[in-house]
């Protein structure tokens, strides 16, 4: 008896089959089916302590399958209305569903559903989660640091608008396919940001949110509808990103940057993967943020350590990203950009664009770049009073530590 | 050598809204737990249970169908091993995967007649 199934089988498992029922039986049963699910692994875990089966993922599938004419049986005495099967379905018809190809259909069925512009920007990543992904409430919220009840709101709020908006549980076609695609990618950048900024002390959490995030992103690039330039280029931002997910942090959990980084604990295969994804997003000359953003990613890579990096070009990207997307945080790391280059002047010209209004909860980071700049040009009590500013704005411990030591090291500069 | 069995109460997995990751976690556990007993050549059997039960009682044989929602310690399963005693048996139940769930384990040796 081999002692260990597949990393997450049951997670994804719960995916696949849910997005199967769901088109079987609609989405107005979502509930009724994801209990059914839930119910198959239930038994699983408890019949499988003494019995493995040969092959686990075919024994699920199987319960799965079975659980149809369960869940036909019990949609009937409820006299609810039962839209495909309602001539009934054959059971060749049933299987076909369940064949891989039409697994990965359906799953991308799911996530087009869960990313649709009728549900509320908030709610379409904790149903993703809970329903392409797999994760329980609890997994969501301490994924996401946000209370359980508020996911249970989110995805009560996201079933409601799916019945309300009557959602056709498909992948759009023809003119509304960019439009729709663009949403899921967003939701898709969202989920990866999640997990790579994460303030979470658990490093498992976080990997686990990029890892799913990347799970979905390759569905999108096995269908020929939804492999774009701009989904290779989210791809390959998320392979440069997770290749430094391990050395972002150290053994005591602090945030290192990318000067304190140590390089060799970067993921040579994911950037290798980033490479290939960044070459065919480039096959045709449409580019999106996701381009730019990874082209810059690439960019940090590329360096063998901090002081080779090469800024010019970073600043390049920047300045492309900020042309087809203008934002305040874009401008601000241009100024920060600037200021690695040692080009004050420019700096200064990009901070002079900006106000502290402009950041909301994430002000600390304006009032941190003003700092470096009063630092730069040995204005001390500029410099001390930004800082201050920031540790009076910032929330995340880590990030309070990491301006407490700059601090500290302005005040031994003043000493001296 | 004896037989003992020991019982699992508790921790019914239906009631706890564990996730399917959570699941899996945790069959992995059992997994080695049964590896383990395997490997020592001390197991002798084990079943799970399901948690719907019928229950006849008294004289009249009076029947009723109950889950576990309303059973208070539902037995889940058990495991026969072979050991020399108590204390032996204990030691191998430290590794039962459910303890953190409200879990029991009761330990309780096989009666054998010599005649």
């Amino acid at each position: 008896m081999e002692s260990k199934l597949i990393d997450h089988l049951f997670r994804h498992h719960s995916g696949k089959m849910v997005s199967v029922l769901t088109r079987i039986f609609g989405l107005a049963h979502l509930e009724v089916i994801e209990d059914a699910i839930q119910d198959t692994f239930i038994k699983a875990s408890l019949t499988w302590r003494h019995r493995r089966p040969d092959n686990p993922e075919a024994w699920l599938t199987q319960a799965a399958k079975n659980r149809v004419l369960d869940i036909f049986r019990k949609l009937k005495t409820e006299r609810k209305h039962l839209p495909i099967i309602k001539h009934g379905m054959d059971i060749i018809a049933i299987n076909e569903l369940f064949l891989d190809s039409e697994i990965e259909d359906a799953q991308l069925r799911m996530i087009f559903t869960a990313c649709h512009p009728n549900l509320d920007p908030r709610d379409r990543i904790s149903f993703a989660l809970k329903t392409v992904s797999g994760f329980s409430i609890k997994e969501i919220s301490s994924a996401l640091l946000t209370k359980e009840e508020t996911i249970k709101k989110r995805l009560t709020r996201a079933r409601k608008a799916i019945q309300r908006s009557q959602l056709k549980f498909n992948i759009p076609q023809g003119k509304t396919l960019p439009e729709r695609l663009e949403s899921v990618m967003e939701v898709l950048y969202l989920i990866f940001n999640e997990g790579f900024h994460s303030n979470k002390k658990e490093k498992l959490v976080r990997k686990e949110l990029c890892g799913e995030a990347m799970r979905l992103c390759k569905m999108l690039l096995k269908n020929q509808h939804t492999r774009t330039p701009a989904s290779y280029a989210l791809f390959a931002l998320m392979c440069f990103h997770s290749a430094r997910l391990d050395a972002k942090t150290n053994a005591e959990n602090e945030i290192l940057d990318l000067k304190t980084q140590n390089r060799s604990l970067w993921h040579l295969p994911l950037i290798k993967l980033g490479n290939t994804m960044m070459n065919k997003a480039v096959e045709q000359a449409e580019f999106s943020c996701y381009h730019f953003e990874a082209a810059i990613a690439a960019e940090h890579l590329r360096a063998s350590d901090f002081e080779h990096t090469n800024w010019g070009n970073i600043l390049h990207w920047y300045q492309c990203l900020n042309t087809l997307q203008p934002m305040p945080t874009h401008l601000l790391t241009m100024a920060v950009v600037c200021m690695q280059n040692k080009d004050y002047q420019k700096a200064k010209s990009y901070l002079d664009q900006l106000k502290p209004q402009d950041f909301a909860q994430r002000v600390y980071l304006y009032y941190g770049a003003k700092a470096d700049y009063y630092s730069a040009m040995d204005n001390l009590q500029g410099a001390i009073k930004n800082i201050d500013f920031a540790l009076d704005t910032v929330i995340n411990v880590l990030e309070k530590d990491y301006l407490q030591k700059k601090k500290s090291a302005l005040l031994s500069n003043k000493q001296e | 050598m004896k037989e003992f069995m020991m019982i699992f109460v508790g921790a019914d997995y239906a009631d706890l809204g564990l996730s399917p990751e959570e699941l899996q976690n945790r069959m992995g556990k059992w997994f080695a737990w049964g590896n383990k007993m395997e490997k020592a050549g001390i197991l002798r059997g084990g079943n799970a249970l399901n948690p719907n039960m019928r229950r006849i009682v008294g004289e009249n044989r009076t029947v009723t169908d109950l889950t576990s929602a309303e059973v208070k310690e539902i037995v889940g399963g058990y495991y026969l091993v072979e050991a020399k005693d108590f204390d032996a048996v204990q030691e191998i139940a430290q590794d039962f995967p459910d303890y953190d769930l409200g879990g029991t384990v009761e330990i309780r040796e096989i009666t054998v007649f010599d005649q």
